[in-house]
């Protein structure tokens, strides 16, 4: 009975139900957009690591880490760990953070260099490298200078051409950039950049390859014995190592700013309700006068929130959605992960609770509501 | 009018409150961001400027030192240091590296420091030794907090353990925690010996900072030098550029926030006191009058918001520095003003749709009870 009354007190005033459908919308959908932004981070993190199309990624012993940090292996490890049986290709890539600067505007850059594996998975535009001097950079990258297909990039007055512009490249508000070993010593040599080329990054991490039939843990205990020099990860487990790092620098800001919304969305929620409490309250004190408990009336105030939230939270994750959609085309760099089912999920519960402590205010001027003021109109 | 629009706030006080909050929480979270990007940018500069050298000399092509790689051969510095012009001279090796310490990763820039290290060395302890020696390591006094390491403790840089020597203050950030270490730990590290990150040079006095870069570029090719202005601001331009995108994203999605709360408050106060208007209309008041009610009211709601969200952030701001140390906020003007800016801007959108209702007001309402 009560939720027939508050659907046709609802459907009553459709233009105000509808207004205050849209307002509880879009402070959910505000929630989504950080929890779709905190995701989207821990995304783009991890398929920078899975997209290599390695079996099992090998790192400097003690690096856990494939985004920002340094790995340097020796030399001899690849040819020590091809050997190994099970392994079919060791693939080599160095990752190279520069600072790509353009009339006056500096953006750091992380450079993947490969050989065999470890190009971008997907090409938004243009080919991968076929020629010298080409390079493929991140679709962000393209868009933040203007880049096209063909145009010169420079680094450290090296200049590349851009054969190809990728998509998911980027990972913890940085554009990656792909170029060729070939290259790599190129652009060593020719920007003069230091005499010595020992003391730069040559080969960082190998990609292995294994056989089917092979297990790579395994392999893994068969390269550390090996080669000590270096350790064997899955490429799930240092992904989601890198995770854990963003998740340690970024969390505790995540967390203060999905706090404050949530603070909004109870703000918002407590305004509507009370308003709408104020202008029923000839209704609930007939209601009071005829012996409906606080209870009874309290409930009310509930469903017609849940109501409003279910109805609302569609709304939310359209208006989310467009929000994230309109994110992503003005700044690449971003990945906003509204639809996850985390995120959803997660902003959907916490809704229906913060919404009991919208419903507070509610409650209080119902308990004082005198049933004389039904007589009074 | 206008003190009737007032009163009529006054006499709704609880409602108007609640939306006050709203509208003041909208601000903050657009403050809050902001203010996460300014914090995190004075710290990846706090290194730099403390160190305040004269000239910095780098890397041919690099320009800045947040997320930048710069190596130049150790001989470089004996070259600036018998220059005539140059008072000082010191040298520091550095590396992006995760630092792993109680159990946790932190993204941290690690600097060697050489022996006699004076302005490169933290500016100001917490407790513990200023410059480690070979196997020890000076960290934030805010890591030793979350981590529960202590000095004596250990922790590990790539595959080194290291022993903790001291504790530094104002080092620690989000994104860049410096920790120092002894140049040959991290030449080892890094296996670069005979190799050094950066150099800082200090000009005898009467020497201008122009006439030194002179100096260091006619002594030495393949080299950047950069004075200390243009080298911090590099860095903080970098690092500001990076939230740019998201700041304005945030500016956006809470101005909407405070637009929606806003208009309808308005529109509620308006719905609730539809009869005044009314009267207010059958009294013969002009439709600019009532708009103008209109527009206060919302001019008032809009900007005791925003003046609430800056007592807000006045008071909790502190509290989260020093509770949650992990996040630096940094308020700056500029922000405030464009705050101020985007609150005229919400407050013009949010009386739309209540200007609307009103004109749909019809004066004989008031005869109807």
């Amino acid at each position: 009975m009560i939720l027939n009354i508050v659907i046709r007190q609802l459907a009553f005033k459709p233009l105000r139900t509808t207004f205050t459908v849209f307002a509880i919308a879009c402070v959910l959908s505000v929630v989504l957009v950080l929890e779709g932004f905190r995701e989207g981070i821990y995304q783009q993190i991890r398929t920078i690591v899975l997209n290599r199309g390695a079996d099992v990624i090998v790192s400097q012993s003690g690096i856990s880490n494939l985004i920002a940090s340094r790995s340097v292996l020796p030399q001899l490890s690849r040819q020590e760990i091809e050997s190994i049986d099970g392994v079919v290709d060791a693939h080599p890539i160095t990752t190279l953070p520069v600072i790509y600067t353009k009339n006056d505007r500096s953006m750091p850059v992380y450079i993947v260099v490969y050989d065999t594996l470890g190009a971008p998975a997907q090409l938004e535009r243009g080919r991968h490298i076929e020629n010298a001097k080409e390079i493929i950079i991140d679709e962000s990258l393209a868009f933040e200078y203007g880049i096209h297909l063909q145009d010169d990039f420079s680094v450290s007055e090296f200049t590349f051409t851009v054969s190809g512009i990728s998509k998911n490249t980027s990972a913890f508000f940085m554009p990656f950039a792909f170029i060729k070993y070939d290259d790599l010593i190129d652009l060593y040599f020719e920007s003069d950049i230091v005499g010595d080329i020992s003391t730069l990054p040559l080969l960082s991490f190998l990609l292995l390859k294994v056989k089917p039939e092979y297990s790579l843990e395994k392999i893994m205990q068969d390269v550390e014995y090996r080669v000590p020099a270096v350790d064997a990860w899955l490429p799930d487990k240092l992904a989601e190592n890198d995770v854990d790092m963003s998740r340690s620098m970024l969390g505790p800001v995540f967390g203060l700013m999905i706090s404050i919304s949530y603070m909004v969305c109870v703000l918002v929620i407590s305004l509507i309700m009370f308003s709408n409490t104020q202008i029923r309250k000839y209704e609930l004190a007939v209601f009071k006068s005829m012996g409906f408990s606080f209870l009874r009336m309290a409930l009310s105030v509930l469903i017609e929130v849940f109501v409003i939230l279910l109805l609302a939270l569609p709304f939310a994750f359209l208006i989310a959605s467009f929000s994230a959609w309109l994110i992503e085309e003005m700044a690449p760099i971003y990945l906003l992960q509204v639809a996850n089912p985390g995120p959803v999920i997660r902003t959907t519960i916490s809704a229906l609770l913060f919404s009991l402590i919208g419903c507070l205010l509610s409650f209080i001027y119902i308990a004082r509501l005198e049933p004389i003021i039904a007589f009074r109109n | 009018m206008i003190k009737w629009s007032l009163k009529l706030l006054l006499y709704e006080w609880v409602t108007v409150l609640a939306s006050l909050h709203g509208i003041a929480f909208s601000f903050l979270l657009m403050m809050f961001f902001s203010a996460v990007f300014s914090g995190e940018s004075e710290r990846i500069v706090a290194y730099p400027q403390k160190v305040n050298a004269d000239a910095w000399v780098m890397q041919k092509g690099v320009s800045n030192m947040h997320m930048a790689i710069s190596q130049v051969w150790d001989w470089k510095e004996d070259r600036v240091r018998a220059l005539q012009q140059v008072d000082e001279v010191e040298s520091i090796l550095y590396l992006n590296a995760i630092v792993n310490a109680g159990e946790r990763n932190w993204f941290s820039y690690i600097v060697g420091l050489k022996k006699r290290a004076k302005h490169s060395a933290p500016w100001e302890m917490h407790s513990g030794k200023r410059v480690p020696e070979a196997g020890e390591v000076v960290i934030p006094e805010v890591m030793s907090r979350l981590t529960g390491l202590n000095i004596g403790h250990e922790l590990m840089i790539v595959d080194r353990k290291f022993k903790i020597a001291g504790l530094s203050r104002h080092t620690f950030s989000m994104a860049n925690s410096i920790v120092f270490v002894s140049y040959s730990d991290l030449a080892e590290i890094m296996s670069s010996q005979g190799s050094i990150s950066y150099l800082m040079v200090w000009a005898k006095p009467g020497v201008s900072v122009d006439q030194l870069k002179t100096a260091i570029h006619n002594q030495l090719d393949k080299v950047s030098v950069v004075s200390q202005d243009e080298f911090v601001q590099n860095d903080y331009q970098m690092a500001m550029q990076m939230g740019v995108e998201v700041t304005v994203m945030m500016s956006i999605i809470s101005s909407v926030l405070a637009v929606v709360i806003a208009g309808y408050t308005c529109s509620l106060l308006i719905k609730r006191h539809a009869g005044n208007f009314a009267i207010v209309r059958a009294l013969g008041f002009k439709h600019t009058d009532i708009y103008i009610s209109v527009i206060f009211q919302a001019v008032v709601v809009t900007f005791s918001g925003l003046l609430l969200s800056i007592l807000f952030a006045a008071l909790l701001f502190p509290l989260i520095n020093y509770f949650v140390p992990a996040v630096t906020l940094i308020v700056r003007a500029e922000t405030v003003i464009n705050m101020f800016t985007m609150a005229i801007i919400i407050a013009v959108f949010s009386v739309i749709w209540p200007a609307r209702q009103v004109t749909r007001i019809d004066p004989m309402k008031v005869f109807y009870s």
